[in-house]
């Protein structure tokens, strides 16, 4: 129901996914199956905390939208919490509160994630209403109006009301010209409001199928009951009828940059720049990740000591490569300090790629590299909720699930040369977007 | 022909199918799942041990995964930063960069190096890495606390830093709300409504920073948590080896009085012309701790109020109105004060009825007992909550120093879902009657104060509304009376007599005027032109290019920018126009502008009359003349731009005199940024070219 600060769940998501060194592999234990409707399972059971998180991730996100009709998957994220057949209008979020659990959804360019973490004795309760929801969700005229009105004040709040708060919007924007990342998953409210309750309701019949639809749990449960649970509420959703669009748009390699200038109402002026990348799970992914792990994450990364410490050109600098399922960008932006312009700004990143390009990371940065990611892959899957998540984008991009504890070994086969063919083929002008942020007026 | 009949049989047989499929099951779906048994909610161990320095230290060991993080809390109330507010930030950001045996650099690499993160903060240090760098890091953030090695250059960073953090303050409207609630909520003369501004950060000194640090980073007042993959056997002896040598000393406290609320519910409005939101905050600061006997109580009622998705304020705001994204509340537990505050940003067009939704909400928890049935919701929310938030294993550690911290009973936290269980419909109410005061509240809105203040004064119990800048200073809104016998005619006559009078005026043929000013680092200049009776040209120029500019002839607009160039019509046409007319204070009534004398108020501090003025075709200005010197000191307008309308203001503060008349000479240009413009030169009747009224 948040549209998590995308940026901010892509990074958290790109950290999650980091790994490094002697291969010891993780130990998230789980067991998965597909129901006859095609509906997949992964559950991971843990008694440490008596708690279950129980999840739903739909294989649908803004890249299926109709370029007529963006903004669909996560003003249907909003339209899930209101209610089915047999849960009244607002008693959705009420159920789980009471029954001591919290709960929440997201939305991005590929999918839309749902899930609920209750007390483990409740664990029926977030099966039988998820199955309502995507048995019989409830699509109204009220529920309709309701949350138009409430994303409307959503993507003011995110976008226009928060200073950089278009950066997403503007650099997927200039940096796509066919492929469905050309818009992001906040879409247009324009659109939201023409749309007429059938399409609503086709969207729904299309996307929100058990065939479409991984149900990941993972806590403090019982796996042979929790099967019998999930085999009464899901086994007799009816398989989706209709064929689910998926975008079969290639964009075009990019033969210039482009360049822009956004006026917002910034104190500060930011250069924000857009490289385009590897879809994740390839080995240049890989590479491309690393690289932005030496760029910008740490004080004594290559950004953060040069442009932010010693240049003091600027009071954030770093590189984040956004995982997604086709190509997708490697965002770098900058927050000038008082009184640097923009230009100056720019040179001294342009500055920092031209290093990487021509010379080899040394032995050590490479190890303190290893190190850096080591640590967030072992620190990734504390939370039973996040454990979930994992599993279920695992099995859904990649149709294996355990990479959750293997996904290291892709990372380890990166090595320093590696690196620096990914930077010389992708930190390319005729590569990027160049969008530099001004101050309205 | 045949593909088309098999795929039919096959989707007759796949509905069929899951027809049967549905059938056979019987499930009745509207029967509601049952919860099973509830499970038993253990707290973890923890142990502890005390070095002879004073450092308390509490361990709880978890195995799942091989980290392990370390926290300091350090408990002492603080004395006021009064001129120098910023210095404790300052001095914590200090304590990372560099120490004795390590310069900056050396210690960020060694730090990133392990793969670690050690970050300082005014009342404390947290560190984490995997298990087996755990040496290292203990040496480190040894080194960091013990023996750190602050430095002018680096302060100096860190300035450069924090003014540019504030400047970026300054268009968040989330920003700018705390920081005047702060204000308002605990006054300058308590710590938590210190602010730090441009001003403060300039009286931060190395000196005062090594004051706080040595004052009040001592072991005595100091408890450490240590969570993760550790037996307390293994790590003890590290601790002492580490931290033995951390010397004490007796640390000051300082004894504030406890801010008061307001006496009536007052309005405060902080200005953000433009905004396409407004920032509601209902707030006032209240006396609760959290080993007050209705901690719990109270927590209970606030989140019946304002805490989840399905609080009064969630469900009224965002699902039944539609007004917001989002509206909450919030009541806090601390030792100094604590503070209440109800929460929603909302569009323009829907704040007087937000806030009356949100008065609304705390008048009804006040007036009736809250439903049994929606207690016991809460009741088990919390207790859910309390459960979820077990899974994380530092949690347990909070537990232990928030014992002692707070001085909670030693059983506080394993008799807290008790405790939580047994409050009633009459404690919630009783909490309503304490704790929730919309009578003494602030109705804070930070938003476009057009859109706002009339709406918003009923509010008031004065009917009145208090305007603030973005630091919680208070500006003056309102306007004085005219003094009997002033009219515009005559300030608009005393205004020529100023600048020199009419004679002088009328033989000013043309001017040019060429204006500078450094923006972000950037040289730019602003040469206007004018020419009796009606041309008018501006360029503005970064460096050598010209970035922008506007001309028109006497008959065509034209306008040059970046996007290439364009002819002027409609609104951006008549506004040129208006532009182009040299002294138009001459012949205001002639021209057809009607005046309106508004009443009067300060500009930067001075005295000045309003005047609105309103050109032929009906479109409003407003000018402000210093009722002293009787010179137009401000002007302000709407101009329409392709990102929307925009409020243009403009503050003259010196006039230089050419040829016996008084032009202005140094002005600032406001908005989302100020820019303040000196002139380099000012041209009178040396004949400026008609070709430059043109854009070729």
């Amino acid at each position: 129901m948040k549209l998590n600060s995308i940026l901010l769940s892509c990074f958290l998501l790109g950290c999650a996914v980091l790994s490094a060194q002697p291969v010891k592999p993780g130990n998230v234990k789980f067991t998965q199956y597909d129901l006859s409707n095609g509906m997949h399972v992964i559950l991971h059971e843990d008694h440490s905390t008596p708690i279950v998180a129980v999840t739903v991730l739909y294989h649908v996100g803004s890249k299926n939208e109709d370029p007529q009709r963006t903004g669909f998957a996560h003003f249907f994220e909003h339209l899930m919490f209101e209610g089915s057949d047999n849960i009244k209008r607002g008693e959705y979020m009420k159920l789980i509160q009471n029954a001591g659990g919290v709960m929440n959804a997201n939305t991005s360019f590929d999918r839309t994630f749902y899930f609920e973490i209750l007390p483990s004795n409740q664990l029926e309760l977030g099966l039988w209403m998820e199955a309502e929801r995507m048995l019989q969700l409830k699509v109204d005229s009220v529920g309709v109006e309701t949350q138009r009105k409430v994303v409307k004040e959503e993507l003011k709040q995110r976008n226009e009301n928060t200073p950089y708060g278009s950066i997403l919007n503007e650099a997927f924007g200039h940096a796509y010209t066919t492929h469905p990342y050309r818009w992001t998953p906040g879409g247009s409210p324009e659109y939201i409001n023409q749309a007429a309750l059938s399409e609503f309701i086709d969207f729904y019949k299309t996307f929100y199928v058990p065939n479409n639809a991984t149900l990941s749990i993972a806590g403090d449960i019982n796996i042979a009951q929790t099967k019998i649970l999930i085999e009464k509420y899901y086994g007799s959703i009816p398989k989706g009828t209709k064929a689910i669009p998926r975008p079969t748009a290639v964009e075009p390699v990019k033969t210039a940059e482009v360049r822009d200038t956004v006026y917002d109402n910034i104190q500060l002026p930011a250069v924000v720049m857009g490289y385009h990348t590897p879809a994740q799970g390839t080995p240049d992914y890989y590479a491309m990740s690393m690289l932005a792990t030496v760029l910008s994450q740490g004080k004594s990364s290559r950004m953060q000591k040069a442009i932010v410490d010693k240049q003091q050109k600027a009071v954030f600098a770093g590189a984040f490569p956004l995982p997604s399922e086709d190509p997708g960008l490697t965002l770098v932006f900058g927050v000038a300090n008082m009184g640097v312009p923009p230009t100056d700004l720019e040179a001294s990143m342009n500055a920092e790629f031209e290093k990487v390009k021509t010379e080899l990371i040394s032995e050590e940065e490479y190890q303190k590299l290893r190190n850096q990611t080591e640590n967030d892959f072992v620190s990734g899957n504390l939370k039973m909720a996040g454990i979930a998540e994992n599993l279920a984008n695992y099995y859904v991009y990649y149709k294996d699930a355990n990479l959750i504890n293997t996904e290291i070994n892709r990372y380890l086969k990166v090595t320093r040369e590696d690196i620096q063919k990914a930077a010389q083929k992708y930190l390319n002008k005729e590569n990027r977007v160049v969008l530099y942020y001004l101050p309205k007026q | 022909m045949i593909k088309k009949i098999i795929f039919s049989i096959v989707t007759i047989l796949v509905f069929n199918l899951s027809f049967a499929q549905k059938g056979d099951k019987k499930l009745d779906r509207s029967i509601r799942p049952v919860a099973a048994p509830a499970p038993g909610i253990k707290l973890g161990d923890i142990q502890s041990f005390e070095l002879p320095n004073g450092l308390k230290v509490f361990v709880v060991e978890n195995h799942k995964q091989a980290t392990v993080a370390y926290s300091i809390a350090l408990d002492f109330t603080s004395a006021l930063e009064n001129d120098a507010v910023g210095t404790a930030d300052m001095t914590s950001e200090l304590i990372t960069s560099g120490t004795k045996n390590r310069t900056k650099d050396q210690l960020d690499s060694d730090i990133d190096f392990i793969g670690a993160t050690l970050s300082a903060n005014p009342k404390g240090l947290y560190a984490a890495s995997l298990k087996k760098q755990q040496t290292k890091l203990l040496e480190l953030m040894a080194d960091v606390l013990l023996n750190p090695n602050f430095k002018q250059e680096e302060l100096d960073k860190i300035k450069t830093q924090t003014l540019s953090g504030l400047a970026q303050g300054k268009d968040d409207p989330d920003a700018i709300s705390s920081n005047v609630k702060a204000v308002l909520n605990y006054s300058a003369k308590h710590p938590y409504g210190e602010l730090t501004t441009e001003e403060s950060v300039s009286k931060i000194t190395l000196e005062k920073c090594n004051a706080y640090y040595q004052t009040y980073f001592r072991p005595n007042v100091a408890y450490m948590a240590i969570v993760g993959d550790v037996t307390l056997a293994e790590i003890k002896p590290l601790i002492e080896k580490y931290f033995g040598a951390w010397q004490k000393a007796d640390v000051p406290n300082a004894n504030y009085e406890m801010p008061t609320a307001p006496a009536k519910t007052r309005v405060a409005v902080v200005n953000k012309a433009g905004a396409v939101q407004s920032v509601i905050n209902v707030t006032y600061p209240v006396d609760l701790k959290l080993n007050s006997e209705d901690a719990i109580k109270a927590k209970v009622m606030n989140t019946i109020l304002g805490a989840g998705f399905s609080s009064r304020l969630f469900v009224n705001l965002r699902e039944k109105h539609g007004y917001t994204y989002g509206s909450y509340s919030s009541l806090n537990n601390d030792e100094l004060v604590s503070e209440f505050n109800a929460y929603a940003k909302v569009r323009n067009a829907v704040t007087d009825s937000s806030v009356i939704e949100i008065m609304g909400e705390l008048n009804r928890l006040r007036t009736e007992k809250v439903p049994q049935d929606e207690l016991d919701g809460i009741k088990n929310y919390l207790t859910g909550n309390f459960a979820i938030s077990l899974e994380d294993p530092a949690m347990i550690a909070r537990f232990a120093i928030n014992t002692q911290l707070y001085k909670l009973p030693k059983d506080y936290y394993t008799n807290y879902l008790k405790n939580l269980a047994a409050v009633t419909a009459d404690d919630v109410y009783a909490m309503a009657q304490k704790y929730i005061r919309p009578e003494n509240a602030t109705i804070l809105v930070v938003g476009d104060k057009e859109e706002l203040s009339k709406k918003l004064a009923p509010f008031s119990a004065t009917k009145n509304i208090e305007f603030y800048d973005i630091y919680g200073k208070p500006v003056a809104a309102e306007a004085k009376p005219i003094p009997a016998g002033v009219t515009a005619k005559i300030v608009v006559a005393d205004y020529v007599k100023a600048v020199g009078g009419a004679k002088a005026i009328m033989k000013v043929k043309d001017v040019s005027t060429k204006m500078n000013t450094k923006f972000q680092g950037m040289d730019i200049s602003i040469t206007t032109s004018q020419k009796a009776p009606n041309k008018y040209a501006m360029a503005v120029k970064m460096g050598e290019m010209v970035i922008q500019k506007e001309a028109y002839d006497g008959k065509i607009g034209k306008q040059q920018s970046m996007q290439g160039k364009k002819d002027l019509s409609g609104e951006s046409l008549d506004d040129i126009k208006a532009q182009a007319i040299l002294n138009p204070e001459m012949n205001y009534e002639k021209l057809g502008y009607k005046l309106n004398l508004k009443g009067i108020e300060a500009v930067n501090g001075k005295d000045a009359y309003i005047m609105e003025v309103v050109s032929p075709k009906g479109k409003k200005s407003t000018e402000w003349y210093d009722v002293e010197s009787k010179l137009k000191v401000r002007t302000s307008q709407t101009v329409t731009t392709e990102v929307g309308p925009i409020v243009n203001t403009t503050d003259i503060w010196e006039y230089k005199e050419v040829d016996g008349v008084k032009f202005p000479s140094v002005i600032s240009i406001s908005g989302a940024m100020s820019m303040k413009l000196t002139a380099e030169s000012i041209n009178v009747n040396k004949g400026v070219a008609d070709s430059e009224f043109t854009i070729q």
